[in-house]
């Protein structure tokens, strides 16, 4: 099919990042005057380099149920993104594509059209969908009718593509749907062919950050206006643009002040943006390691594969709840009591459930305090059999405070942790062994001190006092402040400076698409103090960002991808 | 919402829980399911009270049973080239099942004989025909045991009765019974506890394994359909057993078969329980009335399953009729038999919708009530 091979044109060689897209920047990001005010400080810093994304699994998703209903059978047409600078987003820009994939791909497109067009089965009570996703009927079943069919192409195409197709497109759509209908005889068959065509097509599965020259600031560029509407709505709700983002678009709204902050405020109101939150951090917790993840059955009874599906759900609804419906402090979900319960989740916290999803306030005595203390994050970053102090610790640097802890050497030693001394009955004991050795105390000692604070939760999350009959120390420092159990440790993390302007640095890029530059530093510095100054409500930075100059300006590529503290990595200190 | 929820779970989720109840599991992690001063179990399996050994020789001198209705109907129409009709034969021997001659039983049926036998001493003495435990209690009541002991269909773990019963304690929520106990100070020794019955309602979480039930499950209770089964009880807990003072009747959710729900009409009713903060197992104990055991039996197995077991129902009618041991008619024929049925529960929390609070035996509030629990 001609569509494939557009796309393998374009995919099968790799999206590297900004590549023949990137738009000139002729003069230095701007700087504020003075941060006074949050949103017209950062407004002021300019810009992203233009980037061509793979959607991800769950934008294609979510873009597929806006379009055609969530009742659709879309399968698994991507395979994972790369994770870059702490984002499987920002791998996006630069995934390639193997022929492998996108036969999965052209499989899932074809299974999409087949249910787009379907003519339902009353004695299967399933709909003809047909009847109200194409919006006209055919004159006749069994043959061309170009009229319906350019109808469907241009509303669908639009929504599809994210822009109003070109009249030239449209004709050429038209003329595909033609020959299939004609060679099929049958009309339905014939769109979809289009349809499956346009879900495999470059257009519609790469986000490219198109570029224009900005009329408003001479010799600098903008993106185009369908390429913001994109960006927008590819932040804020994980999925394309609506018809109204999409008229706004069109209209120039977006250009306006008024007309940007108003389509940006009616999104983050919608509904819609707990998707966009969903996503971002079940990226930045890195989620997806739950696909592999599973517990030892005999070891953990209680943790069957569903447990861990809802307790990926659990902290995501936490999120969700605390962020969006509470408009809570983001540091605060360190500390909340406050969660969700489902069946499979109850006996490992010990608590009742009722059917289906309940919400649930741990007591004050329960040890249960903020996401830390959830299954998630405890049992991700435990060992099959065991719990893992060195696992959490280096997981809460990573992906909580954006710094880097630096892997193993390749002659280490694992023997004293693969076959422990029997004597040493609790982690801090036999951890202490690392501290012996120079090569391992180096990494251990940035990492155990904080995960050691939440032995008190076992490999499946399950609360304890002593391990092996031993009574467990909880005591532990991170980064100079100092607690002596797992609610301390929650608390010295929403105090540490670097949790928030983490959360800013890994926002920024899942909004503009790609890792952090040494260009980004200032609108993310300026992002952290507004961030503080609304009291750490990401909704807000949500918006911030989102009106910023920065997200609409274009720039040119920095010559080197930045490893330092400018991308917002940092080693930790020795 | 939030407030509906902590209604629901007012009896038995919130508020402080009991330290005296909580226990360090073999893994370390802290258990206390008691919480104020409640703790509710489900059941997750059960069986006859069968005394088993390796070889079956001491409780079935004389042999398992081995002639069930395929036995019986060759014997009886053996295949000698006789013309006979459905009618005089198919037929006539599942009319033999509903309608039962109360005579001596012409084909060999063995009853299990030895002195030990699992149960409880229901009349409080100890008579001629009582077993002693394994465990040296003696006096104990299961002239079921007798009667039914030596039926490969019954013993554990491959007879597909034991199979099927356990199996639908766990599969169906019909067979849902509920154990609540309130007013519990401890676990391991309590000389007045309330013990409440009921029906639940929802299914139970297997764990990871497959194999077993987990505990920690939550349960509703079925007040509108349950209501026979609900059964009030006074006991005290000794060591960590439970045991109850008898009731005159209980019915105790049973359905023999998935389509045949009913239950096990239990006279002088009363349980002992081994009791812990994750599971309670033991025996229910009292007499099944004759003719209510023996057409629960008929209804819920058909003569197809009953010979995978070489179980003969007219044999077991005779059997039970025969030793039956209580509840003597005018005539001073006895109309009941002494039984035991072994039950595994498994801790559960109940959930009770707001209206049912109220109603909710609530333990009194404990004079000390430390905090702790498994969070």
């Amino acid at each position: 099919m001609r569509l494939v091979s557009r796309f393998t044109s374009v995919g099968v060689l790799g999206l590297v990042a900004g590549i023949g897209l990137a738009a000139c920047s002729d003069s230095a990001p701007n700087r504020p005057a003075a941060k006074t005010s949050a949103v017209t400080a950062v407004t002021q810093y300019a810009g992203t380099p233009a980037r061509v994304r793979r959607m991800t699994p769950d934008q294609y998703t979510n873009t597929i149920s806006y379009v055609f209903g969530d009742d659709l059978s879309i399968g698994e047409p991507f395979a994972p993104l790369p994770r870059t600078d702490g984002l499987l987003a920002s791998g996006a820009s630069s995934a390639g594509m193997t022929a492998g994939e996108l036969q999965q791909l052209q499989r899932s497109a074809s299974q999409i059209a087949a249910q787009v067009v379907d003519k339902g089965n009353p004695g299967e009570r399933t709909s003809p969908r047909r009847d109200f996703l194409v919006p006209c009927k055919p004159a006749a079943l069994d043959a061309v009718d170009d009229a319906c069919a350019a109808k469907f192409i241009k509303q669908t195409g639009r929504l599809l593509y994210r822009h109003t197709l070109s009249d030239a497109t449209v004709t050429d759509l038209v003329g595909s749907a033609r020959k299939g209908a004609t060679e099929l005889k049958d009309f339905y068959a014939g769109l979809a062919t289009v349809i499956e065509g346009m879900l495999i097509d470059p257009g519609v599965l790469l986000i490219t950050d198109t570029a224009e020259s900005d009329p408003n600031h001479p010799g600098k560029k903008r993106l185009t206006a369908y390429a913001l509407a994109s960006r927008l709505s590819f932040f804020l709700w994980d999925a394309a643009p609506d018809d109204a983002l999409l008229k706004a678009a069109e209209s120039g709204a977006l250009y306006t002040k008024k007309g940007r902050a108003a389509a940006v405020d009616a999104m983050i109101a919608s509904p819609r943006l707990a998707a966009g939150v969903r996503a971002f951090f079940d990226d930045m917790f890195g989620f997806e390691e739950f696909v592999i993840t599973a517990k030892d059955p005999k070891t953990y009874p209680m943790i069957t594969g569903q447990t861990l599906v809802d307790a990926r759900e659990q902290t995501l609804r936490t999120v969700t709840d605390h962020l969006i419906t509470r408009r809570g402090d983001y540091r605060d979900l360190f500390l909340t009591r406050n969660t969700f319960i489902s069946p499979t989740l109850a006996p490992v916290y010990g608590v009742p459930s009722t059917t289906g999803w309940s919400p649930y306030e741990f007591p004050a005595d329960a040890h249960r305090a903020g996401i830390l203390s959830q299954i998630s994050f405890l049992a991700l970053h435990s060992h099959p059999a065991r719990s893992s102090a060195t696992k959490r610790g280096k997981a809460l640097r990573e992906l909580l405070l954006c710094q880097r802890v630096p892997p193993p050497p390749p002659n280490v030693d694992f023997s004293a942790v693969e076959n422990p001394d029997p004597t040493l009955r609790t982690a801090r004991e036999r951890l202490t062994r690392h501290s012996i050795n120079p090569v391992c105390a180096g990494c251990h000692k940035i990492t155990d001190p904080i995960g050691l604070a939440l032995e008190t939760f076992d490999g499946a999350g399950r609360y304890r006092e002593a391990e092996k009959g031993v009574k467990l120390d909880t005591s532990g420092s991170l980064d100079g402040k100092t607690f002596n159990s797992s609610e301390g440790l929650g608390q010295a993390l929403h105090d540490h400076p670097q949790l928030a302007s983490c959360l800013v640095k890994r926002v920024y890029s899942f909004g503009t698409g790609g890792p952090l530059s040494a260009a980004d530093t200032p609108a993310v510095e300026a992002l952290s103090t507004a961030f503080a100054q609304t009291g750490y409500k990401v909704p807000d930075l949500l918006r911030m960002i989102a009106l910023s100059d920065a997200f609409a300006e274009v720039v040119e590529i920095p010559p080197a991808p930045a490893k330092s503290a400018a991308a917002g990595q940092h080693q930790v200190a020795q | 919402m939030k407030q509906n929820l902590a209604r629901a779970f007012s009896v038995c989720a919130l508020g402080a829980t009991l330290a005296v109840g909580g226990a360090a599991s073999a893994d370390d992690t802290i258990v206390n399911n008691v919480r104020d001063r409640s703790i509710a179990y489900a059941v997750s399996g059960g069986h006859w009270g069968i005394y088993q050994t390796g070889d079956g020789k001491a409780e079935c001198p004389d042999g398992l049973n081995d002639v069930g209705p395929r036995e019986t109907f060759k014997m009886l129409f053996p295949d000698d080239g006789t013309k006979r009709s459905v009618v005089d034969t198919q037929l006539a021997r599942e009319a033999a099942i509903w309608a039962p001659e109360d005579k001596e039983y012409k084909f060999p049926y063995h009853l299990a004989g030895g002195k030990v036998g699992l149960g409880l001493n229901l009349d409080g003495k100890v008579g001629p025909n009582d077993f002693t435990t394994p465990d040296g209690e003696k006096g104990i009541d299961n002239q079921l045991f007798r009667a039914m002991g030596c039926l490969r269909w019954l013993r554990g773990p491959d007879g597909i009765g034991y199979h099927f019963s356990d199996l639908y304690m766990k599969q169906f929520n019909y067979n849902r019974a509920l154990i609540e106990l309130t007013n519990v100070d401890s676990l391991a020794d309590d000389p007045d506890v309330d013990v409440t019955i009921y029906r639940g309602l929802d299914s139970l979480m297997a764990d990871a394994t497959g194999a077993k039930t987990m505990p920690g499950g939550t349960q509703r209770i079925d007040a509108k359909f349950g209501q026979k089964f609900i059964t009030h009880l006074k006991g005290k807990i000794v060591a960590g057993v439970l045991t109850t003072e008898p009731v005159k009747e209980m019915y105790w959710p049973f359905a023999w078969f998935g389509g045949n729900p009913g239950a096990q009409h239990i006279l002088d009713m009363r349980m002992k329980l081994k009791l812990t903060q994750e599971a309670a197992n033991g025996f229910i104990g009292g007499y099944e009335n004759l003719e209510e055991w023996y057409y629960g039996l008929a209804r819920g197995r058909s003569t197809h399953h009953l010979a995978y077991g070489s179980v003969s129902a007219p044999g077991v009618y005779q059997a039970i009729h025969k030793l039956a041991d209580a509840y003597p008619d005018a005539s001073g024929k006895n109309t009941a038999i002494s039984m035991a049925w072994g039950t595994d529960l498994t801790q559960v929390f109940i959930q009770r919708r707001p209206q049912e609070v109220a109603a909710a035996p609530a333990s009194a509030p404990s004079k000390s009530e430390p905090a702790g629990g498994r969070h």
